[in-house]
């Protein structure tokens, strides 16, 4: 394009009639090339770019650490939830059949899944084996553990489960009902404010990001004032110049994420060992969670947006102020 | 092709750089900006380039007034005129090559078209052998001779230089003129801004000279009588 001189032929594009095609491509391949050129000026000025990519992965370890930990309390709490069962505990002195019928009137309720019986006896055996206690319990003349009914309620939620179990305590053999889920809710409490407070850490941490990116290439934009200069007075526009510092930006952010995604593999891969004798000794089928590919393709183009906006935020305010001073 | 009417351009703090400068510069004609230091020759080339806007006055490049180019167009201006500067303003830690190719780069010029013109350029101010070279390898008058093949490699119909030979023996600033001749005889404007009056007496070309803000001669310079 010229506007002084219509007709004077100045593209390399329009040079040669290329057609839009061929032009679409030519776009990606200078785009590509650009970009590769950008990895290129990371690569001359290592150190630097080491020290900022190491403060960016660290920025980004922990938001993905701390989405980690919320995930696999978030595992721990639902798999309880999942199990949340009614202990009915009879009056002493009901009969057999009272039991069972009530047993009887419980399966057929539309509400409950399955109903089972603990009888006394039942109970007073497990407890022996579990607690170790056998030898001591010998020496009870009676059995002073009640007839349970485990109820199972076909919807397992809290608000639900608590209605039922306040209807299953009216019943008249029963003594009283138990549900814990109050201890359940608690953790449900924990964990959306772990979420919460996730959520501020991870915005703090990824507005630092922003910063540090912003400054990083403000840096190097000072460092190439000259050449900037230069490339205006021979006529580059904004947005080229712009160009390779939107590319570094985002390669900050490729390389920073995936310095975060190998930290936190390699802390899970330090803690696994850790947290499955932990939870063994809870006899839980707990499994430790790791990134999902989703995840990790988020974390990845989080970085990527954040390498790109920080860059943007500079590159916008920096290249434009610079202005050639003298021919 | 370039015309200047009546631009007056002063700075803040009242200091008045140009006065009501006049002239006319036709297509394929070759003039030398002559004066002191501070007599306004950098003004005159920062208005015709946009780095500066008149305070009075229009700038016209082939009929089109200057004060009408929004700033977002400015860098598709400066692509038609080449600009050769004083202290040559190459990139050092690129080759020649880069630097003689960056002006094609901006414009989108890729591949065997922007070897071939790149070589072109480098080849008319006889630097051909120099392509792969780092520019601090090179003396200053070949340096200089870079920075002519830069500002010419898209063949820009005007032609700028400030103080071209500013720092060079008198038979290199010699060799620098004949590649501006060169040029201007195939049809390109040229104006050259320089104090060599020696240099500007023995070419025989248009002379404008400049004392402080104004324009006291226009036409052949007598190196004899000198006017300033």
């Amino acid at each position: 394009m010229s506007i002084l001189f219509s007709g004077r032929v100045t593209s390399g594009a329009s040079a040669h009639k290329i057609g839009i095609f061929r032009r679409f491509v030519m776009f990606w391949v200078n785009h590509v090339r650009q970009a590769v050129a950008s990895l290129g000026e990371l690569w001359r000025t290592p150190s630097a770019s080491i020290l900022t990519i190491g403060v960016l992965g660290v920025s980004l370890t922990l938001p993905a650490t701390l989405h980690l930990l919320v995930k696999n309390v978030q595992q721990v709490s639902d798999s309880f939830t999942q199990a949340a069962e009614i202990s009915l505990f009879i009056k002493e002195g009901s009969s057999d059949t009272q039991i069972r019928s009530l047993q009887q009137i419980l399966q057929a309720d539309p509400a409950i899944a399955r109903v089972s019986h603990i009888s006394k006896q039942q109970a007073l055996d497990e407890f022996a084996t579990v607690s170790g206690f056998g030898a001591a319990l010998n020496y009870l003349t009676d059995n002073p553990l009640p007839d349970v009914l485990l109820v199972l309620p076909k919807n397992t939620q809290a608000d639900s489960a608590r209605e039922l179990l306040a209807r299953l305590s009216k019943e008249r053999i029963v003594e009283f009902g138990k549900l814990d889920i109050d201890w359940l809710t608690r953790l449900d409490a924990i964990v959306s404010l772990l979420r919460q407070a996730v959520l501020v850490i991870a915005v703090l941490l990824l507005g630092a990001v922003l910063l540090i990116i912003g400054n990083t290439i403000r840096l190097s934009i000072m460092n190439k004032k000259d050449e900037i200069e230069v490339m205006k007075l021979v006529g580059a526009t904004d947005a080229f110049i712009q160009r390779p510092f939107l590319y570094s930006g985002i390669w900050y952010g490729v390389f920073g994420g995936l310095l975060a995604f190998l930290i936190v593999e390699a802390m899970l891969w330090w803690l696994q060992g850790a947290i499955i004798s932990v939870t063994s000794l809870y006899d839980s089928d707990f499994s430790l969670q790791a990134l999902s590919f989703t995840e990790f393709a988020s974390l990845m183009s989080l970085a990527m947006a954040l390498g790109l906006g920080g860059s943007y935020l500079s590159v916008r305010r920096h290249i434009t102020a610079i202005e050639p001073t003298g021919p | 092709m370039l015309e200047f009417a009546d631009v007056s351009k002063s700075y803040p703090g009242g200091f008045v750089a140009l006065d009501r400068v006049s002239f006319k510069l036709e297509k394929g004609e070759m003039a030398f900006l002559t004066g002191h230091s501070g007599a306004g020759k950098s003004t005159l080339l920062k208005l015709i380039s946009l780095i500066e806007r008149p305070s009075v006055g229009r700038v016209l490049i082939n009929d089109v007034d200057l004060s009408r180019i929004r700033r977002a167009h400015i860098p598709y201006v400066r692509r038609d005129i080449g600009i050769i500067f004083q202290n040559h303003r190459l990139l050092m830690n690129h080759t020649v090559f880069d630097n003689v190719a960056l002006p094609l780069v901006i414009e989108g010029f890729s591949g065997k078209d922007m070897v071939k013109r790149v070589h072109a350029a480098l080849d008319k101010v006889g630097l051909l052998d120099k392509v792969r070279c780092l520019p601090h390898t090179l003396s200053g008058g070949e340096q200089q001779r870079v920075g002519i093949a830069r500002a010419v490699v898209n063949k820009p119909p005007l032609l700028l230089a400030d103080e071209p030979t500013g720092n060079l023996d008198p038979d290199l600033s010699k060799d620098i003129m004949r590649v501006f001749e060169a040029f201007n005889q195939v049809g390109v404007s040229v104006l050259v801004a320089t104090h060599d009056l020696g240099l500007v007496a023995r070419m025989k070309y248009r002379t404008l000279t400049l004392k402080q803000g104004k324009m006291i001669n226009d036409g052949l310079l007598q190196y004899q009588e000198d006017p300033l």
